[in-house]
């Protein structure tokens, strides 16, 4: 039986459904809706709604966009010899905000993981591919998770495009800046030193 | 001044409801009948300043039963004017584990087992006899436990190793199976010689190290005869990447890796004889503490520091002779917390020099100075103030 009415017990169902959301947040948030302003539940149904209705992938670098081509792929000024892999969309922001960054993306949509089934064909490596033989870039920065899936699939890029006059990279990983030594973790410091450069 | 334990509070842990453990520098001797819980504290001291249980991988274990989580306390000295560090490791099944420094959230587990909680911990349990005696990842694990308590970066290696070898185990059972064409496979061969490569350099470095170690050790313990442990690669440092390419078609069919270091073994032997296979009871047990020994000088080697030495009844199945080199040993070591359920294993003169841990009835006493028994956590704040 349930405890509240059907309706409420959906929207705790399909909230619960969300990432990091487990049974009693969803419940305290559904509460909140059932509250609320009718007004705000509307605002966020629309919402929902519209992300799915005009949300698509760019069909260059297949970053979230309303257009065929997302808002980066459109901007002439931006320099098109580069162009920068990262596993997922939300990984496009962090590099955006840094401002050092005045190249393309490529959206690769995850990580190789034979232990999830994520085999190339499930990525977007082949439009990469593709894309630098049409595009004739220059550089490739492979911007992956620094974990084994993430670096496991940088290797892979770099061995897919290694007939290709193309110029590949990764990140560096390093120090946090602006921070003390003594609060880094003690892998990141390490990696640090085994990367410390001449001065 | 090496850091040392001073006192320990274990709350819920095992058989212990809330108790306390006040230890000294040199040898401190827990004693007490057998299942009372001497064991349990060694475990518990091992799990204060490593935050995990060298018992088992299982943490809910260490719960006392009834109870939702596991807590330890500990004072270490540190520095020589009475200076101290506190730190705490707080346990709930599901929850993750909490390490606390000085009251402020303490750094990530590794680099906890690795120096971060103020002092190392080296520790002896009866089973370890399984080092020699037993399997191949039996004295891998050793090794790893050895080197990661030495550098972080060697238990990350052993951990993104280990799961770089299972990605490659389920591609090689795809690509076996019709799921997955062989495309990826080098790529998997390159990450997986990338942190292999690291812990075999760890290891390489450490072997010569401990062999010399070893040797002295065991003897010191057991006789003349030439004592020795010695690496053996399942491939050749210099041709892994290629020893690991053409066992592809091997691999594919058997659906696991067959070369890395999580296939390689050391022999240790004494006189020549592989006392895996060939050594006696005693032999083995004797090349074991002989292990133990080496571990703890080349932590002193490397960090100039003593770690803890936690042996846990070490003194039975010995011999007077060795009992007595041991008892001298453990004196005059920075710590050592050893059990036994026999304090007349122990001459009068090495039981005045050493601080003795009465376990009665599941809880830790000590003996008042009227000569009265008392569980040491009824002393009002004896945890904080000792």
């Amino acid at each position: 039986m349930a405890t509240y009415a059907r309706p409420v017990e959906r929207l705790i169902t399909e909230l619960s459904k969300l990432p990091s959301i487990g049974p009693r947040s969803a419940q305290r948030i559904a509460f909140h809706i059932v509250r609320g302003k009718p007004d705000d539940a509307y605002g966020l149904a629309e919402a929902l709604k519209e992300v799915k209705e005009r949300i698509k992938p760019c069909r260059r670098c297949f970053n979230l966009t309303e257009a065929e081509e997302c808002d980066i792929c459109r901007d002439t000024r931006r320099d098109d010899a580069v162009i920068c892999a990262v596993e997922d969309p939300y990984d496009i922001g962090p590099i955006e905000r840094t401002g050092e960054y005045r190249g393309l993306y490529h959206v690769l949509g995850g990580a190789l993981s034979p232990l999830d089934g994520i085999e190339p064909e499930d990525l977007r490596i082949a439009e990469l591919v593709e894309r630098i033989r049409e595009e004739g870039t220059k550089e490739i920065v492979v911007a992956t998770n620094p974990n084994t899936t993430g670096e496991a699939t940088a290797l892979f890029i770099a061995q897919e495009v290694a007939d290709l006059p193309v110029r590949v990279t990764a990140l560096a990983s390093g120090l946090p800046v602006g921070g003390d030594l003594e609060y880094a973790d003690e892998v990141t410091l390490g990696r640090a030193f085994a990367g410390r450069r001449e001065l | 001044m090496t850091p040392y334990l001073r006192a320990l509070r274990l709350i819920n842990f095992r058989n212990y409801a809330d108790d306390t453990v006040l230890l000294k520098p040199g040898l401190n001797i827990v004693v007490g009948e057998n299942a009372q819980g001497k064991t349990n504290l060694l475990e518990a001291i091992a799990f204060a300043v490593t935050g995990s249980s060298p018992r088992t991988p299982s943490d809910p274990e260490v719960v006392r039963w009834g109870a939702d989580f596991a807590r330890t306390e500990a004072r270490i000295a540190v520095g020589g004017s009475g200076q101290e560090r506190m730190v705490a490791v707080g346990y709930a099944p599901g929850q993750k584990k909490r390490l606390t420094v000085d009251g402020a959230p303490g750094p990530a587990l590794s680099a906890y087992a690795a120096g971060g909680a103020g002092v190392r911990a080296v520790n002896f349990f009866p089973d370890d006899i399984r080092i020699v005696k037993g399997a191949p990842s039996d004295r891998r694990e050793y090794l790893d436990d050895l080197l990661s308590i030495l550098r972080p970066a060697y238990a990350r290696a052993a951990l993104d190793y280990a799961k770089a070898v299972q990605q490659r185990n389920q591609l090689l059972r795809r690509i076996r199976d019709g799921f997955s064409s062989e495309r990826t496979l080098a790529t998997w061969d390159r990450k997986v010689v990338d942190l292999g490569e690291q812990i075999l350099r760890g290891r390489d470095e450490a072997m010569p190290v401990l062999d010399e170690h070893f040797a002295s050790s065991l003897r010191a313990l057991y006789g003349p005869e030439k004592a020795a442990v010695h690496y053996s690669h399942s491939a050749a440092p210099e041709d892994y990447a290629e020893a690991l390419r053409e066992a592809h078609d091997a691999d594919i069919e058997r659906g696991t890796t067959s070369v890395g270091p999580h296939r390689d073994d050391f022999e240790v032997s004494l006189g020549g004889v592989d006392l895996t296979t060939f050594g006696s009871q005693g032999q083995q047990r004797m090349a074991t503490l002989a292990l133990k020994f080496a571990a703890r000088d080349h932590v002193r080697g490397v960090t100039g520091e003593d770690p803890i030495l936690l042996f846990d009844d070490v003194m039975s199945e010995l011999d007077g002779r060795r009992r007595e080199f041991l008892a001298g040993y453990f004196l005059e070591s920075t710590q050592a917390v050893i059990s036994t359920t026999n304090l007349e294993y122990f001459d009068e003169e090495i039981l005045r020099r050493a601080q003795v841990v009465r376990i009665s009835g599941g809880a830790i006493m000590e003996t008042t100075t009227d000569g009265v028994m008392e569980r040491v956590a009824e002393r009002h704040g004896s945890f904080r103030t000792a």
